[in-house]
C-alpha cells in the first residue's frame, strides 16, 4: 500500500516535471500568441460594440448626433486597437498591475465602486491613458521606465482619477456642444463670407479652440494629479512628488548612449564591420545644420499637460519624505523589455529594435534571446532589402532626436552592402546560441531561410508561414508569420 | 520618423475630417494647391520641397507655405510668406542657401467671368521671373524680380463652380533653368518673347551679373567648377543639329569659349547628353553624328534603317582652348566597326538598329549609348500579295500605303560602349517587354515605350541604368554587366513606379489600389 502510494506520488512528480518541462521546452516564449488582444479580448471587443451605447444627453438632435459620433469614434478606437493586437493579457504583467489596481480600489471604495477594466498596451511609449467607461490602459513602456511600484501606482491613480472625474465624457460633450453651437457656426460662416484669408481665419478659429481646450486639459491634468494623491494616500501607497520630475526625461528613449562602441557589439558575433558604414555618406540636407524656428517644441500654450516642474511643486506638500520604494521585480522588467523589443520588431522598426537590444546587452550581458533577435533583425533587413523596402524597415529618424550611437547604427543599417548583410545572416545562423533556443525559435530561423531565399515564390513563403503557424500554434512568433498568410 | 505637420494645421485637418461635408471646409481646401519639387546641388538630389498656395490674401496676393524635407523625406522646417500669384519652377542649393525660381503673373492661372473680363485683365498683365533665397534658418534673405513678356491666351475649364470658366494660360518661351555654381552661388537661365537671359547670383542672393544671350531655338545650362556653360541649338539645315557650347566665367559673365558641334567632315551632331564627366568634372557632350543626306528623316523606323545617323560622338570640353577639347567620333561606315556594325548601323549580334536616347559616362573615359533596339523584318505576306496584284513584281501602291513590305518592332534595350579611342562594343541587350510589329510609317515615338535614366553611386563608383517599360522596370549594373533586379509595374493590386532619388538611390513608389495608400521607400542600388 505504502509502496503504491509512493509510486503514485513519484509518478505524479515525474508526470508533473515532464509535463512542465515539456511545456517549458515547447514554449519558453514570453507569452502565448493567444494572449494578444485579438484572441484574449475578443469578448470585450464584442461587448464594447454592443453595450457601450451613447447616452441620450441632449435634446438638440444635432448636438446629440455629434456627441454620438464622438462616442462611436472612441469605441472604434478601442475595438480597432483590440483587433490590431495593440493590447496583451500576459498573466505576469497583468497580475502585477492588477494588484496595484486592486489596492487602489480597496482603499477608495466610494470613489471606485467598480473595479476598472485594465488594458495592457504593448506600446514602448512611457504612458498610460484613461478612455472613460471605467477603462484604463497602461503601456509596457511605463513599466520599463518606472523605477518603483509606487511610481507605476501614481500613474495608474492619475488615470483612474480621469475616469472618476468623467474627463473623457466631459471632453466629448464639450466638443460636441462647441461644434454645434451657434457661436461656432457664426464664426465658421464668417470665414465663408470673407473673400480673403479664409484658411488663416479658419485656422484661427481652431487655434483658439485648441488653446482653450488645452488650457482646460491642463486643468483636468491638475485635478487628476490632486485626486491621484488622495487615492494613493487612501491606499497606503507612498507618494513622492519627485516622480513628476522624472517624467521630463521620458521623451528621449533613443538619446541614451551605449556603453561600448558600435563595432564591439558586432565583433562580439564575429561579424565583419567597417567604420565607413556608420558614417553618413549622403550629401543631402540631413547632414546640414538647419534650424527652422517652427521645429521648436510645441508652444507652452498648446501643451496638454502642465510642466513637470509645475506638477512637482503643486503636489510637493503631500509628498512623503524618504518614501519606501518597492522596486519592480527584475525578471518582470526584463520580460517587459523583451515584449517591447518583440513588438517593435514586429512593427518593422528595426533600428529602434536593435538599439534597444544593445542597451539591454549593456545591462544584462549574455541572454541568448537577444542573440536570437539580432539574427531576426538582420534577416528581416535582408528580406526588406530584397523587397525594395529597407528604407521603411530602418525608419530613418532625424539626428536631433537620437544619440550619436543611434545615428551611427541607423547609418550602418542603411549603408551596409547587400553582400555583407547576407554574410551577417549566414554567420549568425551558424552561431552556438541556437542550441539553447526553443523549437519555435529554431523553426522561425527556418522560416526566415525561405523568406530571404531570392528564388522562393510568394506561394512558398505563404506555405512556410502557414506551416510555422500550424506547428507552433501557441508561439508568440506566429504574430510575425501571420503577416505572410493571406487573409 | 516623420515630423508632425504643424500642430495648428493638423488641428484644422482633423476637424476637417470630422466636418467633411461642410461647405466651408470644402471651399477652403479647394483653394489650397501644392507643387512638389526636388532640391538639387551639383545635379544631385539633396532634398524635397513642397510649395503650397494656402489662400488668397487680398486682391493681388496669396499666402504661401514652403515645406522643406531632407533626402529621406524627413521634415526639416517650413517658411510662410505672401506674394502675388507664383508658380514654382526650380529649386537649387549652395552654401546653406536655398534658391527658388518662380514665374509670377497677375493673369496666368486666374479665371475670369467672360472673354471681355479676360481681355481687360490682359491689358494690365504683368509677368516676372522671381528668384528667392532662403537660409537654413528659415529666413527669406533676398528676392529678385525680372519682368518678362509671356504670350497669354484664353482657355476654358472647371473653376469649382462651372465648367465654362475662362482661364488665362501662358508659359515662358524658354523655361527657367536653375543651377548652383559650386562655392560661388547660383546661375539662372530663362527666355521670354524678346530675350534669352543668363544671370548669376552670389550665395546671399545678390545678382552679380546679367546678360542677354544670342537667339536660338533651344538652350541647356550646365555649371562646371567655376564656369557656366550654355548648350544652344540654332536653326540649320539639319533639323536635329545646330548645337554649340558657349562657356561663361561665373564671376563676371565674360564669354571665354565657343564650340560649334560638328565633326571633322562638317556633319551636324545631335546631342543626347550634356553633363559633367564624373572622372574630371569637366563638361562632356555626347550623341549621334547626323548623316548629311538622310539626317532629316528620323520619324519612322524605315528612316532609321536607311541611315539617319553615321555614328556616335563624345566631346570632352576640358578647357577653353581648342587644344583642350578631346573629340571622339565613331562611324558605322568607316570599316573600323565592321563586321559587327553595318554602314547603316545594323548590329549583327542582335540583328537590330539602335535608337539611342541617353548616354552614361563612367569613371574610365567610356561613354555608354543607351536606347531601344529596332528590329526589321520582311512582311512576306505583303510581298506575296503585291506579286499577285502586280505581275511585274512592282509593289502595289495599295500595299505601300498600308505600310510597305517591311515591319518593325522595338523590344529590347541596348547598351553600346564607346571607349576613349572610339571603339564600339555592344555591351548588353536588356530584354524588354513583349512588343508587336508595326508598319514602317508608324512614328517611332509611339512605338518606343521605354524611358531611360542612370543612377551613379559615387561611393562604389558604380553606374546603374534604369530601363522603364510598360510592364517592367529593369535595373542594370553597368560595371558588373548584370541585371540587378526586375521590378514589375503591376503586382496584384499594387502599382510600382521608380524615380530618381538621392545619389546612388532610387525612390520606389507603391500604390495599393485596393487599400488606397501609397508607400514610398528610398532604396540603394
Amino acid at each position: 500500500m505504502r509502496l503504491t502510494r509512493l509510486r503514485i506520488i513519484y509518478l505524479s512528480c515525474l508526470f508533473f516535471l515532464f509535463g512542465f518541462n515539456h511545456i517549458k521546452a515547447q514554449n519558453s516564449n514570453l507569452y502565448y500568441y493567444q494572449e494578444l488582444s485579438h484572441f484574449s479580448l475578443s469578448k470585450l471587443e464584442d461587448s464594447l460594440k454592443k453595450n457601450w451605447t451613447c447616452p441620450n444627453n441632449y435634446k438638440e438632435k444635432e448636438t446629440q448626433k455629434k456627441f454620438k459620433e464622438l462616442w462611436d469614434s472612441r469605441t472604434e478606437f478601442v475595438t480597432d486597437a483590440i483587433k490590431n493586437k495593440n493590447f496583451i493579457v500576459e498573466k505576469e504583467v497583468y497580475a502585477y498591475l492588477d494588484q496595484i489596481i486592486q489596492q487602489l480600489v480597496k482603499g477608495n471604495s466610494k470613489l471606485l465602486s467598480a473595479k476598472p477594466i485594465l488594458l495592457i498596451d504593448r506600446s514602448a511609449t512611457v504612458n498610460a491613458y484613461a478612455i472613460g467607461g471605467n477603462i484604463v490602459a497602461v503601456n509596457l513602456g511605463l513599466l520599463s521606465f518606472a523605477e518603483s511600484r509606487e511610481e507605476v501606482a501614481l500613474v495608474i491613480a492619475h488615470e483612474l482619477s480621469h475616469n472618476i472625474l468623467n474627463h473623457a465624457q466631459n471632453s466629448m460633450e464639450e466638443k460636441a456642444e462647441w461644434l454645434t453651437s451657434a457661436e461656432y457656426k457664426k464664426t465658421v460662416n464668417a470665414v465663408l463670407d470673407s473673400k480673403y484669408e479664409r484658411y488663416t481665419r479658419l485656422k484661427k478659429v481652431f487655434e483658439e479652440y485648441s488653446f482653450n481646450r488645452t488650457k482646460h486639459s491642463r486643468y483636468h491634468e491638475g485635478d487628476a494629479d490632486s485626486l491621484a494623491v488622495v487615492l494613493l494616500k487612501n491606499s497606503q501607497i507612498a507618494f513622492d512628488a519627485k516622480y513628476f520630475l522624472r517624467l521630463d526625461s521620458v521623451d528621449v528613449p533613443y538619446k541614451k548612449p551605449l556603453k561600448n562602441s558600435l563595432k564591439n557589439y558586432f565583433v562580439g558575433y564575429s561579424l565583419p564591420f567597417e567604420d565607413s558604414w556608420t558614417q553618413k555618406r549622403s550629401k543631402g540636407l540631413s547632414t546640414r545644420n538647419y534650424n527652422f524656428s517652427d521645429n521648436a517644441s510645441i508652444a507652452d500654450s498648446l501643451k496638454t499637460h502642465p510642466d513637470c516642474t509645475e506638477r512637482y511643486l503643486k503636489t510637493m506638500p503631500w509628498s512623503v519624505s524618504n518614501p519606501n520604494k518597492t522596486p519592480i521585480p527584475t525578471l518582470l522588467k526584463e520580460k517587459v523589455n523583451k515584449m517591447i523589443i518583440w513588438n517593435i520588431f514586429d512593427n518593422r522598426n528595426l533600428t529602434a529594435c536593435l538599439y534597444r537590444i544593445l542597451l539591454e546587452k549593456d545591462k544584462t550581458g549574455n541572454d541568448k534571446w537577444y542573440d536570437f533577435m539580432v539574427y531576426n533583425i538582420f534577416a528581416a533587413l535582408f528580406y526588406a532589402d530584397n523587397e525594395l523596402n529597407r528604407f521603411n524597415a530602418i525608419n530613418i529618424t532625424s539626428k536631433e532626436y537620437i544619440s550619436q550611437e543611434y545615428y551611427e547604427l541607423q547609418n550602418m543599417l542603411e549603408q551596409i552592402p547587400r553582400e555583407n548583410l547576407y554574410q551577417y545572416c549566414k554567420n549568425l545562423t551558424a552561431r552556438q546560441f541556437w542550441q539553447e533556443l526553443s523549437s519555435d525559435e529554431k523553426a522561425l530561423k527556418i522560416f526566415f531561410h525561405t523568406l530571404i531565399d531570392k528564388d522562393a515564390s510568394e506561394k512558398s513563403k505563404e506555405l512556410a508561414a502557414k506551416a510555422f503557424v500550424s506547428s507552433h500554434t501557441n508561439s508568440m512568433y506566429c504574430e510575425f508569420a501571420d503577416h505572410f498568410v493571406r487573409k | 520618423m516623420k515630423r508632425m505637420l504643424s500642430f495648428t494645421l493638423s488641428c484644422v485637418i482633423s476637424v476637417m475630417t470630422v466636418q467633411a461635408q461642410s461647405k466651408v471646409f470644402k471651399e477652403v481646401s479647394e483653394e489650397i494647391s501644392s507643387q512638389m519639387r526636388v532640391i538639387t546641388q551639383d545635379d544631385a538630389l539633396i532634398g524635397y520641397l513642397a510649395f503650397t498656395q494656402l489662400e488668397k490674401a487680398n486682391a493681388d496676393s496669396f499666402n504661401y507655405k514652403i515645406s522643406i524635407m531632407d533626402e529621406n523625406l524627413n521634415d526639416i522646417g517650413s517658411v510662410n510668406f505672401r506674394e502675388e500669384n507664383l508658380n514654382l519652377q526650380a529649386v537649387s542649393f549652395e552654401q546653406d542657401m536655398l534658391c527658388l525660381a518662380y514665374i509670377k503673373s497677375n493673369v496666368i492661372g486666374n479665371n475670369y467671368a467672360s472673354t471681355k473680363a479676360f481681355k481687360k485683365a490682359l491689358d494690365k498683365a504683368k509677368h516676372a521671373v522671381v528668384t528667392q533665397f532662403i537660409s537654413l534658418q528659415g529666413k527669406i534673405l533676398q528676392t529678385n524680380n525680372y519682368n518678362v513678356d509671356i504670350t497669354t491666351s484664353e482657355t476654358y475649364g472647371y473653376n469649382g463652380a462651372t465648367y465654362n470658366a475662362h482661364f488665362a494660360v501662358g508659359k515662358l518661351k524658354r523655361p527657367v533653368v536653375l543651377k548652383n555654381i559650386p562655392q560661388k552661388g547660383f546661375t539662372c537661365f530663362y527666355g521670354d518673347e524678346n530675350d534669352n537671359n543668363l544671370l548669376a547670383f552670389n550665395p546671399l542672393g545678390k545678382q552679380v551679373w546679367k546678360k542677354t544671350l544670342p537667339k536660338a531655338d533651344g538652350f541647356s545650362l550646365l555649371t562646371s567648377n567655376n564656369n557656366i556653360y550654355i548648350l544652344s541649338k540654332k536653326k540649320e539645315k539639319m533639323l536635329e543639329g545646330g548645337f554649340e557650347v558657349t562657356g561663361y566665367n561665373s564671376e563676371d559673365g565674360k564669354q571665354f569659349s565657343n564650340y560649334i558641334l560638328k565633326d571633322k567632315k562638317g556633319n551636324s551632331l545631335k546631342v543626347l547628353d550634356f553633363e559633367n564627366d564624373p572622372a574630371t568634372g569637366k563638361p562632356v557632350v555626347s550623341g549621334n553624328i547626323i548623316n548629311s543626306k538622310y539626317g532629316n528623316n528620323f520619324m519612322t523606323p524605315k528612316h532609321i534603317t536607311k541611315g539617319t545617323y553615321d555614328g556616335v560622338f563624345t566631346i570632352l570640353l576640358n578647357g577653353p582652348k581648342k587644344s583642350d577639347i578631346k573629340e571622339t567620333f565613331s562611324y558605322w561606315g568607316d570599316g573600323s566597326q565592321s563586321p559587327n556594325i553595318s554602314t547603316r548601323a545594323k548590329f549583327s549580334e542582335n540583328e537590330s538598329f539602335p535608337r539611342f536616347s541617353e548616354t552614361v559616362r563612367d569613371n574610365n573615359g567610356n561613354t555608354y549609348f543607351v536606347g531601344s533596339s529596332l528590329i526589321k523584318k520582311t512582311k512576306w505576306g505583303a510581298i506575296a500579295s503585291s506579286v499577285v496584284l502586280a505581275p511585274l513584281i512592282v509593289v502595289s501602291p495599295f500595299i505601300l500605303a498600308m505600310g510597305g513590305t517591311q515591319k518593325y518592332k522595338i523590344k529590347d534595350a541596348m547598351l553600346v560602349k564607346q571607349n576613349a579611342n572610339g571603339g564600339l562594343t555592344l555591351e548588353k541587350v536588356i530584354p524588354g517587354d513583349d512588343a508587336r510589329f508595326y508598319p514602317n510609317r508608324m512614328p517611332l515615338n509611339e512605338m518606343d515605350t521605354k524611358s531611360y535614366y542612370s543612377v551613379f553611386n559615387s561611393n562604389t563608383k558604380t553606374n546603374f541604368l534604369i530601363v522603364d517599360d510598360v510592364k517592367n522596370i529593369v535595373i542594370y549594373n553597368i560595371n558588373s554587366k548584370k541585371i540587378e533586379r526586375t521590378v514589375s509595374h503591376k503586382d496584384g493590386q499594387v502599382r510600382t513606379n521608380i524615380y530618381p532619388a538621392k545619389e546612388g538611390y532610387i525612390m520606389v513608389s507603391e500604390y495599393n489600389k485596393k487599400e488606397k495608400y501609397t508607400r514610398l521607400s528610398i532604396e540603394a542600388l
